[in-house]
C-alpha cells in the first residue's frame, strides 16, 4: 500500500472580529493511494476545514500553525502543501491532484456558463490538451457517471438538470483530470435517499476505476459504515478516534464515538427512545481546556481530562484513540 | 484561595454578559452595533448638533431671518470675524469694526464701505434683542450680539439679512419639511405596500402597475408639476404643508415597493404558517410576527431618503417652486445665487452649502451605519 | 425563437400599458391647473385691450375642443402623442414639438452619454475594488461614494459655475456659442457642442457615478461570496479569469436591471442643473414652462417624453436581460 498523503500537527487558526478562533487543533492523519477514509463529526467540528486545508482552499484570514506539515505523495515526487507559494504552484493541488465536490451541486456550478464549458476549462488549465479533445473527454466523463444524452447535457446549464445528475456532472467535472485524491464534502447530505444510494455506489466504482483515494467528509456515520475504509471522528477540531472503519464502528472507544452511535436509532426497537449526546458543542471562542470533549463526557476524570490534553493511544496497529481513560489503563491503575 | 474566587467572579461576569447578550432586544442590539462604527457614531453627533441648533436657532442667532431682522445699513456686506486684537490694541471683549457706508458725488452714488476700527463693537452675550417664540413660549434673549449696531457673522445677503441667522433657521425649515415628507411616505408606503404584500394576488399587480407607473416618472419634473398648481394666494404656512405633502406622495413608491417585496416573502415563511396554527388573527400576525421583521429595514430607508427630502425641496425651492419668503430653507437662500454679480462679488451667499452638505453626508452616514448594524447578517467586510 | 417573440412582444405590451397609465397621470395634472386653455388665451387677449365677453370664452372653447368630456379628450391627446404631436401650448400658440424641436434629443443625448460614462467609470473600479484589500483604496472609494450622494449635482454645479467665475472670469454656461445656436448641424456645430457639453455631462454624471460604484461594488461582494466562486478556485481557475469569468460576469444581471432606474435618477438632476448653466434643452424649458409661463401643455409633452424614454429604456434592458442570463432566458423558452 503506496502512502498518498501524510498530514502532520495541522493546526488553523482564524483571525476574525471577535478574536483569534482556533478551527483545527493539532490534527494528523494519513492516507493510502485507492483508500476512502472518513471524516466524522458534527457541524463546527473542523471537517471541512482541515480538507479544504489541503487545498489551501481557506480564507485569508487563516493562519496555520508552525508545525503543520501536510505531504502529498505523487509519481512525480512529493508535494509540500503548506510551503506552495503563488497560484500556478498551487494548481497542482487545486483541480489537478486533488479535486474537491461540495454539498449543494446546484451552488457550485457557475449559473451563467454551460456545465461543459467549466468541464472544459478545467482539463485546459490542468493539462495540454486541445479544446477538442477536452470537450470529447468531458463527454465521455459525463457518460462514465451515468448521465443519459450526455453530449446534449454538455452543453446545458447546471439549472437544467435535476439534483442528481447534477451531483453526478460534479462528480464528472472532478475526476476528469484523474485526481489521485478526491474530497468529497457532505456530497450526499442534500439528496434524498435513493439517490444518495446510487451516488455512493458510482463512487464506489471509480475508486475501483480509477483508483483514487477519497476523503468523505459527513456526519452521517451510515454512509461512512458503507462506504470507508478508515475513519477519522473530529470534535472541536481535534481528532479524537481513528481506526478502520468497522472496528470503529463495532467496538468504539471513545466516549464521543460511542455517544454518536448510541444517538443512533436501533433497527432492532424502534421505540427505544433515542439518546443524544448531553450538551452542546462549545463555542469555538471557549475551547475546553485538557480535553476538548471533557465538558459533555458522561465519564470524564474530573482532575485530569479538564486539564490535560490526552495523546492518542494505540489500542491496536490501525486502531487509536485519544482519550485519558486508556492513557491510565495502559499505565496502570 | 484568591485564585479561585477571582475566577468564581469572572465567570459570573461572564455569565451575566452572556445574558445580557441573549436577552437583548433588538433596539439594544442594533445600537450596540452601531456604536461600534465610527463613522457613524461621529455622523450622528454631527447629526445632533446640526439638529440641535435647528431647533434652537432663534435662540443661538442674533437676528431674526426675516424683512423685520435687517440691517438696512450693511446690505450685501462681506462676514464679520470677531477678533481680539487690531492696531487699535488688544481687547479681552471680542469686537469687529464698525463699517461705514457712504455715498456721495465723489464716488459716482455707488456704495463705498469703509471699516472703521476706531469705533469697536463689542460682542456681548445674552443679550435682548428681537422677539421669538420657541416652543410655545416667548423669548427675548439671544445668544450673543453687539452692543451697537449689529454683528454678521456670515455676512448679509441684497435686503440685508444675515445670513448666520438665516442658515440656522434654514435648517430647521429643512427637516421639518423633510421630517413631515417622510412621514406621510411612511404612511402611505406602510397601508398601499402591507395591502399588496399581504394579499397578494390581482390586488397586488394592481397596485404594482400602478406604483411602477408613478415609480417611472421622473420625481422632480413630478414635483414640479405639482407644486406649479399652488395659488399665489395661499400663506406660508400652507405652502410649507403643501410642499412637504408633495414630498411625501412622490417619496411613497420607493418604500411601498420594499414594504409589499418584504411581506410578500415574509407571509409565506414557517414562523408566519406557525403562527397562523396557532390561531393568531391577521392583524396579530402582522403587528407581533411580520411587522418587527423589517421595521429595522424600514428604519433604515426612511433615515436614508430623509436627505433626498431635503435636497429635493431645496431644488424645487431654489426653481422658485417651492417655499418662498418669509419661509427660509436652503433653496430660498440660494434663489439668487446664479447672478453674476453675486459670483464674482458676494461669494459669502455660499456659505450655508457648506452647513447642508455637512446634514446630508452626516444623514448618509447615519444611514449606512443603521443599515449595517441592523442587517444581522452582514458582513464585516467593507 | 418563437418563445422568444412572444416574450418580447409581452414586454412591449406591458410598456406601453404603462405609457398610458403614465400619461393618464400627466393629463390629468395638466387638467388640474383652474382655468383652462380658451379663458387664458381671452384673458391674454384681454390684457392687450380687446374687450372679451363669457360667450367668447365658449366660441373659443368649442374650436379648441375643450368642451369635450375628459376621457374623449384624454384619448386624443395621448394618441397624438404616440405620434409625437401634442397639440398647441397655451401661453405661447405654438406648436408644442416645433417648440420642443431637437432641444429633447439633445437632453436624452446628454443623459444617456452621462449614465453610459458613469458605468465606464463604475464597472472597472467596483469590480476591481470589491476584490482589493487595499485599505486606502476602499476608504477612498467609499468617500467619493458619499460625496456622490451628499452633493446633489445642482449644488455641484453652483460650486463649479462660482469657481469658473471667480477664477477664470468665465462662467462656463450654455450649450452653444452664440454664433453656433441656431445654425444647421455641421461638424464645427458637433464641436461646439461638445466643447460645452462636456460640462453637464461631467455633472450629472457625477452623483451617477458614485451609486453606480457602490452598487456594482455591493453585487460584486455578494457574488464573490458564493459557493461557486470558491468551487472555481477549488478547480484551479486563477487571476482575472477567476474575477471576471465568474462573479462578474453574474453581477451583470441585477445591474442591466437596474439601468432603467438610473436614468430616471438623471432625469430628475437635469432640469435644474440646465437650469444653472442655461442650457438650451428640454429641461430648463420644463422649468421655464411650469415656474414662469405656467404652460401645461408644455409641461406634461416634456415630463411624458422623459418618461417613455425610461419606459423604452427599460423594455430594453428587459430584453438584454433575457439575451445574456440564460435563467430567464429558459423560463421564457419553458
Amino acid at each position: 500500500m503506496t502512502r498518498l498523503l501524510d498530514v502532520e500537527n495541522l493546526t488553523l487558526q482564524f483571525d476574525t472580529d471577535e478574536g483569534r478562533i482556533t478551527a483545527v487543533d493539532d490534527v494528523s492523519f494519513t492516507l493510502d493511494q485507492g483508500k476512502v477514509m472518513g471524516l466524522v463529526g458534527e457541524s463546527g467540528s473542523g471537517k471541512s476545514v482541515t480538507a479544504k486545508s489541503l487545498m489551501r482552499l481557506n480564507a485569508g484570514n487563516a493562519a496555520y500553525g508552525e508545525q503543520t506539515r501536510a505531504t502529498l505523495h505523487l509519481d512525480s515526487g512529493s508535494v509540500d502543501i503548506m510551503g506552495l507559494r503563488n497560484a500556478s504552484e498551487l494548481k497542482i493541488v487545486r483541480g489537478g491532484a486533488i479535486s474537491m465536490i461540495f454539498q449543494e451541486p446546484m451552488a457550485s456550478f457557475a449559473p451563467a456558463i454551460t456545465i461543459g464549458k467549466q468541464m472544459v476549462e478545467q482539463l485546459l488549465i490542468h493539462t495540454d490538451m486541445s479544446p477538442k479533445a477536452a470537450r470529447e473527454l468531458s463527454i465521455e466523463m459525463l457518460a462514465r457517471v451515468g448521465i443519459s444524452d450526455a453530449a446534449k447535457r454538455f452543453g446545458q446549464y447546471a439549472f437544467e438538470l435535476s439534483g442528481g445528475m447534477r451531483q453526478r456532472a460534479m462528480i464528472a467535472m472532478a475526476l476528469s483530470t484523474r485526481p489521485r485524491l478526491l474530497i468529497a464534502d457532505e456530497p450526499t447530505t442534500a439528496l434524498d435517499v435513493t439517490i444518495q444510494a446510487q451516488v455512493i455506489d458510482l463512487m464506489k466504482d471509480l475508486v475501483a476505476e480509477f483508483g483514487m483515494a477519497i476523503i468523505f467528509i459527513t456526519h452521517d456515520l451510515g454512509v461512512i459504515a458503507q462506504t470507508a475504509d478508515h475513519v477519522a471522528v473530529m470534535y472541536l477540531g481535534h481528532i479524537v478516534e481513528r481506526g478502520p472503519v468497522r472496528e470503529v464502528i463495532r467496538t468504539p472507544a471513545h466516549p464521543y464515538t460511542k455517544g454518536l452511535l448510541a444517538a443512533l436509532p436501533h433497527l432492532d426497537d424502534l421505540d427505544a427512545p433515542l439518546v443524544p449526546v448531553a450538551g452542546d458543542i462549545p463555542s469555538p471562542l471557549e475551547r475546553p481546556g485538557g480535553c476538548v470533549f471533557h465538558t459533555r463526557c458522561p465519564v470524564a476524570i474530573e482532575g485530569r481530562c479538564d486539564r490535560v490534553v490526552p495523546s492518542f493511544v494505540d489500542l491496536d496497529a490501525e486502531h487509536h484513540v485519544a482519550c485519558h481513560l486508556f492513557a491510565m489503563n495502559e499505565v496502570g491503575a | 484561595m484568591t485564585d479561585a474566587t477571582d475566577t468564581a467572579t469572572d465567570a459570573k461576569l461572564d455569565q451575566k454578559r452572556k445574558e445580557a447578550y441573549f436577552t437583548a432586544s433588538q433596539g439594544q442590539l442594533i445600537w450596540a452595533r452601531f456604536r461600534r462604527n465610527k463613522s457613524a457614531m461621529t455622523g450622528a453627533i454631527v447629526l445632533l448638533v446640526l439638529v440641535f441648533s435647528g431647533l434652537f436657532a432663534p435662540f443661538l442667532t442674533p437676528y431674526a431671518p426675516t424683512i423685520a431682522g435687517r440691517d438696512k445699513s450693511y446690505e450685501n456686506g462681506p462676514p464679520q470675524i470677531p477678533k481680539f486684537w487690531d492696531e487699535n490694541g488688544f481687547s479681552r471683549v471680542p469686537f469687529v469694526c464698525t463699517p461705514k457706508r457712504e455715498r456721495s458725488i465723489k464716488t459716482n452714488f455707488r456704495w463705498v464701505t469703509t471699516i472703521d476700527c476706531n469705533e469697536r463693537r463689542y460682542l456681548t452675550f445674552l443679550p435682548k434683542g428681537d422677539r421669538y417664540t420657541l416652543f410655545g413660549m416667548k423669548f427675548e434673549r439671544h445668544l450673543f450680539g453687539v452692543d451697537k449696531g449689529k454683528i454678521h457673522l456670515f455676512g448679509t445677503d441684497f435686503n440685508g439679512k444675515d445670513i448666520f441667522s438665516r442658515t440656522f433657521h434654514a435648517i430647521n425649515t429643512s427637516l421639518a419639511v423633510g421630517t413631515i415628507g417622510v412621514l406621510i411616505a411612511f404612511v402611505m408606503a406602510l397601508i398601499i405596500g402591507g395591502v399588496a404584500g399581504f394579499y397578494g394576488g390581482w390586488l397586488d399587480s394592481v397596485l404594482q402597475m400602478i406604483t411602477d407607473a408613478i415609480r417611472t416618472v421622473p420625481a422632480i419634473p413630478l414635483f414640479m408639476a405639482l407644486a406649479a398648481f399652488i395659488p399665489d394666494t395661499w400663506s406660508s404656512e400652507m405652502r410649507f404643508f403643501f410642499i412637504s405633502t408633495i414630498l411625501g406622495l412622490i417619496g411613497w413608491p420607493t418604500l411601498a415597493r420594499r414594504v409589499r417585496t418584504h411581506l410578500l416573502s415574509e407571509r409565506n415563511q414557517e414562523y408566519v404558517l406557525a403562527a397562523r396554527l396557532c390561531g393568531a388573527s391577521a392583524r396579530h400576525i402582522i403587528r407581533r410576527h411580520l411587522l418587527p421583521s423589517f421595521t429595522s429595514y424600514i428604519i433604515v430607508d426612511l433615515v436614508i431618503s430623509f436627505p433626498y427630502m431635503v435636497l429635493s425641496e431645496t431644488a424645487l425651492s431654489f426653481i422658485g417652486l417651492g417655499l418662498k419668503d418669509p419661509v427660509n430653507s436652503l433653496g430660498v437662500m440660494l434663489q439668487n445665487v446664479t447672478k453674476a454679480d453675486v459670483l464674482l462679488n458676494y461669494q459669502w451667499y455660499f456659505i450655508p452649502v457648506i452647513f447642508f452638505i455637512t446634514l446630508v453626508l452626516a444623514f448618509v452616514f447615519v444611514g449606512d451605519g443603521l443599515r449595517d448594524a441592523a442587517d444581522p447578517y452582514s458582513e464585516h467586510s467593507k | 425563437m418563437l418563445q422568444f417573440t412572444q416574450f418580447v412582444i409581452v414586454r412591449a405590451i406591458m410598456a406601453m400599458i404603462t405609457l398610458i397609465i403614465v400619461s393618464f397621470i400627466v393629463f390629468s395634472l395638466m387638467e388640474l391647473v383652474p382655468g383652462d386653455c380658451a379663458e387664458r388665451y381671452l384673458a391674454f387677449k384681454n390684457t392687450q385691450g380687446s374687450q372679451i365677453s363669457v360667450a367668447d370664452i365658449e366660441v373659443e372653447r368649442q374650436r379648441l375642443g375643450l368642451d369635450k368630456p375628459f376621457i374623449t379628450r384624454w384619448v386624443h391627446w395621448i394618441t397624438h402623442a404616440f405620434e409625437g404631436e401634442f397639440g398647441e401650448s397655451c401661453i405661447l400658440r405654438l406648436n408644442i414639438s416645433r417648440l420642443l424641436g431637437q432641444k429633447f434629443w439633445i437632453s436624452l443625448g446628454i443623459c444617456l452619454t452621462s449614465l453610459a460614462l458613469a458605468y465606464a467609470i463604475a464597472l472597472p473600479v467596483g469590480i476591481i475594488s470589491a476584490t482589493s484589500n487595499n485599505k486606502v483604496l476602499n476608504n477612498s472609494l467609499r468617500l467619493v461614494s458619499y460625496l456622490g450622494l451628499a452633493l446633489p449635482n445642482f449644488l455641484l454645479a453652483l460650486m463649479v459655475m462660482l469657481f469658473s467665475t471667480v477664477v477664470y472670469g468665465n462662467s462656463l454656461t450654455g450649450l452653444f456659442s452664440p454664433e453656433f445656436r441656431d445654425s444647421a448641424w455641421s461638424w464645427p456645430r458637433v464641436v461646439d457642442f461638445l466643447s460645452h457639453a462636456w460640462l453637464p455631462i461631467f455633472i450629472l454624471g457625477w452623483s451617477a457615478t458614485a451609486f453606480a460604484i457602490q452598487t456594482v461594488r455591493a453585487l460584486m461582494s455578494d457574488e464573490i461570496g458564493k459557493l461557486y466562486v470558491t468551487a472555481a478556485r477549488a478547480r484551479g481557475v486563477t487571476g482575472r479569469r477567476l474575477l471576471w469569468r465568474y462573479p462578474a460576469r453574474h453581477a451583470l444581471g441585477p445591474i442591466i436591471n437596474s439601468l432603467g432606474f438610473d436614468l430616471n435618477r438623471i432625469f430628475n438632476e437635469l432640469p435644474v442643473v440646465a437650469l444653472i448653466l442655461t442650457l438650451t434643452e428640454a429641461g430648463s424649458l420644463l422649468i421655464e414652462a411650469l415656474a414662469r409661463s405656467n404652460d401645461q401643455q408644455l409641461a406634461g409633452a416634456i415630463i411624458f417624453l422623459l418618461t417613455a424614454s425610461i419606459v423604452v429604456l427599460n423594455f430594453f434592458t428587459d430584453v438584454l436581460l433575457a439575451l445574456t442570463d440564460p435563467r430567464v432566458r429558459h423560463s421564457i423558452m419553458g
